[in-house]
Order: C-alpha cells, then sequence, then structure tokens
C-alpha cells in the first residue's frame, strides 16, 4: 500500500499540475527549462512504470458518504495511452517554448491538461473519471480563448456545448448504474460485480455513449471539432492537447464494455455501421479542404471512425488495433499538427494551395511526408499495424461494413497525398518569400514522435504486449465471445 | 388550567445575538457612523455561527416545539450567516457608492436575517410566516431603499408580488391548519400519516397554496418573474442578499415544510416536479439571451432554483443532504460573483458582458476569481458546484424522477454556453479602454471574494468537509421533529 511504485500513478498524474501552479511564480527567464523538466519528468515517472510492469490498483476513499473514491491504476492500455500524452506534452511544451511569444499561460495550460488527461486513463472510478474528463475540458477552453482566432467564440461554444451536452447525460447515466445496480461505490472493481439487468442497461449505455461519441467524435456529434482546430492558435500546440482530448475510444473501452456488455453486443451492428460511416465521410470531407488544419482536424476525425469501429465490434484483434491506433494515432496527427505550425510560420499561410515549399525547406518537406504516411497507414509505420488490426478482427464480425471502412485507407491516401503536392511539391509562385528549412529543436519535435512510429511500426512486441492481456481481461465481461 | 410558557432562550441564542446587532444599529445609528456599525454587525454575524457550533448536538428546543435548534437548524443557520457575512463585507465598500450608506441599511439587513434564521429554526407554521414576513418586509425595504427610479420600481414589483405571494401561503396555511387541526410540523407530520379521507382534499389544497407561495418566494417558474427585476434593479449589494440568503431561508422554509411536515401529504411531489422542470426551462433559456451580466446571473439564480428545488423531490434523507451541501456552495459562488460585480461596476446597473472582455489582463485576481465562480456555478468539477449539481441529479433520480435528472442535464447545456461567455471574453486579450470602476478593488471585498472562491475550491477538491457534517440521514428525517 505505501510502496512508492504504488503512489507513481499519483505522482504522474499531479505532477504536471503542480509544476503549471509553479509556473506562475516562476520568473520569465526560467519558464521554459521550468515547464520542459517537469513535463520531462513526468514522462520520466510514466517510464518508471512501464519498467515496473504497470502498477497496482491504488484506492483511497476520496468522499466515503458519496462512495466516491480516488481509484487509479496504470497499466495495459491506460499506461500506453499516458505514456504518449506525457511525450506529446514535452513535445507541445519544447515547440510552444520557442514559438509563441510569452508563451508562460500556455505552458501552463498544456501542463494543467495533461494532469487532466493522464488522469482520465487513471481513474478506474466513474465518478474519478468524469472530474478528470471535465477538468481536462477547462484548459482546452482558456487556450482557445486566449490563443484563437477571430472567430474563437462560436467555436468556443459549440466545442463546450457538444461536450457538456454529452458529459451530462453521462453523469446521469453513471448515478444510474451505481443506483441501479445497487453498487457500494463508483469504484470500477465494485461496478462490475453489480451491473445493471436488462433494457435499464441500454439506456444508461445510450447516455453513456453520447459523453464519448462527441469526445471520440463519431457522426453526427463530431461539428465541433473542425472549428476547435481552425479557429485555435496558428502553432498547433493547442491542437496537439485537443488530439490527446479525443479519448471517447478509450472510454467505450475502458467503462463501457465491462458496464453494459448485454448493450454492447445489441447495438453492435448499429454502432458499427455509425463508425464505418463516419470514418468515410470524415474521408471525403478531408478531401475537399484547402486550410491544413481543417484537412488534419477531418483526418483525425476519420481515424476515430476506425478507432470506433474496433471498439464497438468487440473483437479482440480489432479491439487491440483499435487501442493502438488510439495510441499511435495521437503521436503522429499531434506532429503534423506541429509541422502545419512550422509551415504557417514559414509561409503565413494555412493554406494548402501554397506549393514548392520542398525545394527551399526539404527536411521539413521530407518528414512531413513520413508523417503522414504514419497516417494513411503505408506499411513500417505504426499506423499500419492499428489500421490493419482494425480490419482483420471487424471482418470477422461484419465484413461488409468494414469494406465501407477500408475504402477510407484509399480516400486517406487521396486527400493526404493531394494535400501534400500541392504545398510542397507544385511550383514555387514567383516572387514568394524563401523559406528556412528545419532549425535545433524543430528537429527533434517532428523526429521523436517519426523515430517512435517508425519503432514501433516495425517492432510493436513491447506494446502489444503492453495491451493485449488489457484487452482480454476488458473482453472476458462478454462472456468468450 | 392554564399552562406556564414554555420559554426557553438558549435555543433562541443565534437568532438573539443577530437581533441584537439589529437593534444596536437602530439605536446606536444616530451617533456612530454606519461603518461601526458594520463592523458591530459582522462581529455579531460570526459571534451567532460560534453559538450555532456550540448549539451543536444538544437538541434544544422552545416553545412547546415552535422553535428547534435541531441540527438541520444549525446547519442551515451556518449557510444563512455565511452569505451574510459576505454581504455585510461588500456593503462595506459598495454601500457608499450604492447611495445606501445609511444606518437602516444595516438596520434592515441584520432584521431580515433574523427572520431568515427564525424560518430555519421554525418548529410550526406560525413561526416559519413570522419569519418569513420579518425577512420579506425588510427585503422589500432593502430593495427600495437607494431612492433611484429603478430600486423604486424593483422594490415595488418585490412587494406587490412578494405580497400577493404571502396572502396564498397564507392562505394555503389555514387549508393545512383546516386538514390536520394543528399548525405544529409534528402534528401535521403524523396526521398526514394517517390521513383523514374527508380531509384529503383540503390537505392537498393547502399544500399546493403553500407551493405556489414559496414557490415566489424562491422564484420557481412561473412565479418567478420579479426575479430579474427586482435582482437586476437593486443595489448590486442587495442583489446579492436577497439572491443568496433570502433564497436560502425561503429554500429552509420549504424544506421544513414539505420534506418535513407535508412529507407523507399526496400531490404536490408531481406538481413541484413540473415547476422544477419550467423552472430549469425558463432559468436557463432567458439567461442565454441577457447580455447585461447582473441580469444574467438574476436569470442563473431562477435556474438554480430549479436545480436546488430538485433536492425536494428526494427523499428527506438524500435531498435534505443534497439541499443542505448545495445551497451553501450556492451561496458562495453567487455571492463572490456579485460581490466581483459590485467591486467592478461603474453603475448599480451591473455591467454588459461585453465590457467583460480582457478583464483578466487588467485585473486577473478578480478575472481569475469570477471564472472559478463561473465554472462552479456551471458545475464543472473540481469545483463545488459541481458536487452540487451531482447530488440533486442523485436525489432526484433515486426517488423515481429521472426524467427530470435528464432535463437538467439537458438544460445545463445551456447554463454552459452562458456561464462560458463572459468566463472566456475575460481571457481574451483587449486593446480597447476598461469600462470597469476604476479603484475597484477593496479589502473587504476581496475577502468576500477569496472566502467564496476558497470555499467552492477546497469543498470542491474535498467535499466531505461539509458534507460530512450535512450527511447523516437521521437530521434530515427529524426536519418536523418528533
Amino acid at each position: 500500500m505505501n510502496s512508492f511504485t504504488d503512489w507513481l500513478p499519483t505522482l504522474m498524474i499531479f505532477l504536471p499540475l503542480a509544476g503549471s501552479l509553479l509556473l506562475l511564480v516562476t520568473p520569465k527567464t526560467f519558464r521554459d527549462e521550468v515547464a520542459g523538466f517537469i513535463a520531462a519528468l513526468t514522462l520520466g515517472a510514466g517510464l518508471a512504470i512501464w519498467r515496473g510492469g504497470g502498477s497496482e490498483l491504488f484506492r483511497w476513499d476520496w468522499i466515503p458518504p458519496l462512495g466516491i473514491t480516488y481509484s487509479v491504476q496504470l497499466g495495459g492500455v491506460s499506461l500506453a495511452l499516458a505514456l504518449v500524452t506525457a511525450l506529446m506534452s514535452f513535445i507541445a511544451i519544447l515547440y510552444a517554448a520557442r514559438r509563441i511569444p510569452n508563451p508562460g499561460p500556455m505552458l501552463s495550460l498544456i501542463l494543467a491538461m495533461e494532469t487532466g488527461l493522464i488522469g482520465i486513463f487513471a481513474a478506474q472510478d466513474l465518478m474519478l473519471f468524469y472530474v478528470f474528463f471535465e477538468d481536462a475540458l477547462i484548459p482546452a477552453l482558456l487556450m482557445l480563448a486566449m490563443y484563437g482566432k477571430s472567430g474563437r467564440m462560436a467555436a468556443l461554444t459549440k466545442f463546450a456545448a457538444y461536450t457538456l451536452f454529452g458529459s451530462l447525460l453521462m453523469l446521469v447515466s453513471i448515478i444510474g448504474v451505481r443506483y441501479l445496480g445497487g453498487s457500494p461505490s463508483f469504484a470500477m472493481t465494485d461496478l462490475k460485480q453489480n451491473l445493471v439487468t436488462g433494457s435499464a442497461q441500454t439506456w444508461l449505455y445510450l447516455g453513456f455513449l453520447t459523453a464519448m461519441a462527441v469526445k471520440l467524435p463519431l457522426w453526427p456529434l463530431h461539428a465541433w471539432l473542425p472549428d476547435f482546430h481552425e479557429q485555435n492558435h496558428d502553432s498547433g500546440v493547442p491542437d496537439v492537447m485537443g488530439t490527446l482530448y479525443k479519448v471517447g475510444g478509450y472510454g467505450l473501452f475502458t467503462f463501457a464494455i465491462p458496464l453494459f456488455p448485454d448493450a454492447s453486443l445489441e447495438l453492435r451492428p448499429i454502432l458499427m455501421g455509425l463508425a464505418a460511416f463516419t470514418a468515410l465521410y470524415a474521408a471525403w470531407i478531408a478531401f475537399r479542404q484547402t486550410d491544413w488544419k481543417r484537412l488534419l482536424a477531418y483526418a483525425g476525425l476519420s481515424h476515430m471512425g476506425f478507432v470506433a469501429l474496433g471498439v464497438f465490434s468487440l473483437n479482440e484483434t480489432a479491439v487491440i488495433g483499435a487501442m493502438y491506433l488510439l495510441a499511435f494515432q495521437n503521436l503522429y496527427t499531434g506532429a503534423l499538427f506541429l509541422s502545419v505550425g512550422m509551415l504557417q510560420e514559414r509561409i503565413g499561410s494555412l493554406d494548402t494551395r501554397v506549393g514548392g515549399v520542398m525545394t527551399q525547406a526539404g527536411a521539413l518537406g521530407g518528414l512531413t511526408m513520413a508523417l503522414w504516411f504514419a497516417s494513411i497507414a503505408v506499411p513500417g509505420l505504426a499506423g499500419f499495424i492499428g489500421e490493419f488490426s482494425i480490419l482483420l478482427g471487424a471482418y470477422q464480425v461484419s465484413p461488409w461494413l468494414t469494406f465501407i471502412a477500408g475504402i477510407t485507407t484509399i480516400a486517406a491516401a487521396a486527400y493526404a497525398l493531394t494535400a501534400f503536392q500541392h504545398t510542397f511539391w507544385q511550383a514555387r509562385p514567383a516572387g514568394s518569400v524563401g523559406v528556412r528549412d528545419l532549425v535545433h529543436t524543430e528537429w527533434l519535435i517532428l523526429g521523436i514522435p517519426l523515430a517512435i512510429l517508425v519503432l514501433f511500426g516495425v517492432y510493436s512486441t513491447p506494446a502489444l504486449n503492453l495491451m493485449q492481456p488489457a484487452v482480454r481481461a476488458v473482453l472476458s465481461a462478454l462472456g468468450g465471445n | 388550567m392554564l399552562q406556564p410558557p414554555d420559554v426557553k432562550l438558549l435555543p433562541l441564542l443565534p437568532v438573539l445575538l443577530i437581533l441584537a446587532g439589529a437593534i444596536s444599529s437602530t439605536l446606536l445609528g444616530f451617533w456612530v457612523q454606519r461603518r461601526t456599525l458594520t463592523f458591530i454587525n459582522i462581529g455579531a454575524v460570526i459571534a451567532s455561527a460560534v453559538s450555532l457550533g456550540w448549539l451543536w448536538n444538544r437538541d434544544l428546543s422552545a416553545f412547546g416545539g415552535s422553535l428547534r435548534a435541531d441540527h438541520a437548524a444549525l446547519l442551515l443557520g451556518f449557510v444563512i450567516l455565511a452569505g451574510t457575512l459576505m454581504t455585510l463585507l461588500v456593503t462595506l465598500d459598495t454601500a457608499w457608492r450604492a447611495r445606501v450608506s445609511f444606518p437602516e441599511f444595516d438596520a434592515m439587513l441584520m432584521y431580515a436575517v433574523t427572520g431568515c434564521l427564525l424560518i430555519a429554526f421554525s418548529g410550526d407554521l406560525i413561526v416559519m410566516l413570522i419569519g418569513l414576513e420579518i425577512m420579506s418586509l425588510s427585503g422589500y425595504v432593502l430593495a427600495t431603499l437607494q431612492g433611484s427610479r429603478r430600486a423604486e420600481e424593483s422594490g415595488l414589483k418585490y412587494f406587490l408580488l412578494g405580497a400577493a405571494g404571502s396572502a396564498v401561503l397564507i392562505y394555503g396555511l389555514a387549508f393545512v391548519y383546516g386538514a390536520t387541526g394543528s399548525l405544529n410540523y409534528a402534528v401535521i407530520a403524523e396526521k398526514t400519516s394517517t390521513l383523514n379521507p374527508e380531509n384529503t382534499g383540503i390537505l392537498v389544497g393547502g399544500a399546493l397554496l403553500m407551493l405556489c407561495g414559496f414557490g415566489f418566494k424562491v422564484a420557481l417558474a412561473p412565479f418567478h418573474q420579479w426575479t430579474p427585476d427586482v435582482y437586476g434593479g437593486a443595489p448590486t449589494s442587495v442583489s446579492l442578499f436577497l439572491s443568496t440568503v433570502v433564497k436560502v431561508a425561503a429554500f429552509a422554509g420549504m424544506l421544513r415544510v414539505f420534506s418535513g411536515a407535508l412529507e407523507n401529504a399526496p400531490g404536490w411531489h408531481s406538481v413541484l416536479a413540473v415547476l422544477i422542470a419550467a423552472t430549469l426551462i425558463v432559468g436557463n433559456l432567458a439567461a442565454v439571451r441577457q447580455m447585461n451580466f447582473k441580469r444574467m446571473l438574476a436569470y442563473s439564480a431562477v435556474a438554480h432554483t430549479g436545480f436546488l428545488g430538485m433536492a425536494l423531490l428526494g427523499t428527506p434523507a438524500a435531498g435534505g443532504a443534497a439541499l443542505g451541501y448545495y445551497l451553501l456552495v450556492y451561496t458562495l459562488m453567487t455571492a463572490a460573483a456579485l460581490a466581483i460585480v459590485a467591486a467592478l461596476q461603474r453603475s448599480e446597473d451591473g455591467f454588459s458582458i461585453t465590457d467583460m472582455r480582457g478583464l483578466y489582463y487588467r485585473h486577473p485576481g478578480y478575472a481569475v476569481a469570477l471564472a472559478v465562480c463561473l465554472a462552479s456555478l456551471a458545475g464543472l468539477p473540481p469545483f463545488a458546484g459541481f458536487f452540487g449539481k451531482y447530488l440533486v441529479f442523485q436525489a432526484a433520480f433515486q426517488n423515481g424522477y429521472a426524467w427530470i435528472s435528464i432535463l437538467a442535464a439537458l438544460t445545463s447545456v445551456a447554463a454552459l454556453v452562458y456561464y462560458l461567455r463572459p468566463a472566456m471574453l475575460m481571457f481574451m486579450p483587449d486593446r480597447t479602454p476598461a469600462r470597469e470602476y476604476g479603484l475597484g478593488q477593496r479589502p473587504p471585498t476581496t475577502l468576500a471574494v477569496a472566502l467564496g472562491v476558497a470555499g467552492v475550491t477546497v469543498l470542491g477538491l474535498l467535499p466531505n468537509l461539509w458534507y460530512a457534517f450535512v450527511a447523516h440521514p437521521d437530521i434530515w428525517a427529524m426536519l418536523a421533529g418528533r
């Protein structure tokens, strides 16, 4: 109970928040270093947990009369996602410190959001999950408010309204899950032993699903996403955090399947259909975008359709693939947002129809292209393993829907390569300014994610070993499907 | 055979201390400055709060059970005093600017608090009614005291509608007496549990009339029409008082009467559910359209009435605990938000929501504090407003009102939109000249704001600090006494 390893997840969750508060009193000259150090320390804590093979469940009665516990555990899928969160937050801080003038508030907000996100992945209590789920929202809103563009108010309202619409219904469901099931607390261990049965389960699942579908996002609850990314700061730093905030797939996996097994099976065809439609529909819209951020937003939406397809199929291979894709999608989409930020810094525009950047900024173009390859699931990069596993597993459940979703991979290649070709190849417009290539930390910012994507694209065993037992444990709730 | 009256002053101590403050304000007002009186009153409030703690666990009563210092009374009394303390702190700074800086203001305020405490301590309908009338009459004066046309209009509106509400309430009270033959909560509760069918009609009628009367006092739709005008038109410190302390007291009365005396009476639950549904919809949707921040807070107070009312739909054990927690949190966050408005506004109209643009860059402390209050009002964790909301959702859900919980969740989305807009505007960079009062930050107001913000943050992270006191189901099972 009192050993240090039990405290590590708690440390990893709250270290960034402590850093965020520390930044408020740090003198300006050291702010970047302090923020970077805290983020690196958080990542270090995560790696230490990984080395120790994941943490045990830590439980403390937070509010005893309400049955709300502070139960956290980082292991398996949750550890993988927490590690990705810590890594991408570190990279975002690295970039924000260099790119954004007077980055103090931004760095604070990144760290504050990191706490919420890692908390979401670590929480093993439904109310605690809800608290972190909403906590991560506040920094995201503030980033948009403080650094956003002119249309931010509408984007912000839309984002918040969608999110809250879902999560408040989830809150009612959470209350229902406990009281209709008669569980003594909101801890997952207790809830799993007191499942709600019958039609009530389906209704509660729908409430829960709404929140997750907003976050995923799943058609038709996705409308906030493109505006959110378009109106955020050009640097792409808030977008990285926004990408990490798409925790719906994880929430469905960890909470919805164990708590609503019958309803998950019952609604499986409809939900898989929605997921497949989302993937294809988003890819189709992405094809028409001329703003890099909107393009990336729709690309992300399309990937999330894949993740949803995997989770909803309830097939072991597909669920592992979905979690794998969820983790690494955060890496490449995040890095791509940053590369778009770099592009914007150089040419002053987010338009895809620029042309000829490659001739002067070869490294930026090359790394961006490699990241796009990861995004469109080229074999040898981590995205491929995720998408392929999802398709392989989902095919066993529903061949036709999988076929529809599979078309998306072709569409993805089409929209990504078209946009890339427009921006980086083509002819350089006459009289345009010179474009600087990558300088010092920028190499790391794009290079580290890419290196990891290559590593796990070629040698996926460590990540799969981490995820497989967790997925099996969750799917066992379905009674050997 | 004449019985000697059961007069005990000890259970009355908290009320008497406040009354002493009120009387001293009335008399000393001829010789000393108002600020001195305010300090005396702050002392009286603190002494009264201490005496609440001293009476804890003694379960005293006086006047044959007409006045009870039981746990429920002490807890609700504490919430009333917390709001009063914050009001007094704010008036130290802003009463002069609001042109209500004369001793009568303090005297009226303290008389109103006396009435509020009487409601919380009431053991029968007559004491409750006396408290309610003291509170209301003082409230009418407070709303009018400023001497501006807006204040007069709001005061008159408050008086006319409040008087109508009181009349309906008294009528209902008479019906209940007619049906049960007693005004004592305990006797009514006993009679209603073994109901005589001949009187059921009268009892239901009485309960519903009382519900309407209380509906006026707490601003349940459709009896909420006066709220935006009164809260918007009265001086901000008075709005603060009316929307927190007075509302808490009215809810304390509702809790005593409906969850206590009339718990087993038929009919009122479903009517209350419909009224709450209307309140949630009307309050939240109307607030979205407000461009004046103070008026928006007034509608938000209406919306919160809906949430608070949901607690009354729960069983007394769950609902009382939820209401006990939520009322304190509601007082802290609403009072802190209005204190900031009082400190920063240029005129008593409050300020426009668009004027808040860039506030963070001019008054960072106040802006962050206001953002915390708004987040708490919107029910975002980790602030205490979230647990308040959760508790009332749970209370209603457990007692079979799942549809109200879902409706509340959906209308909360609208709430988020109107709380979010000012909160986010404050953090947007702005280059236009400041539109708030230049000398806006004074120590007492800042102290009140700090109390509120610290309260909602600490109670959000560790709700048990207060919830442990209100959570005990026995407290609320004895609302009507034995």
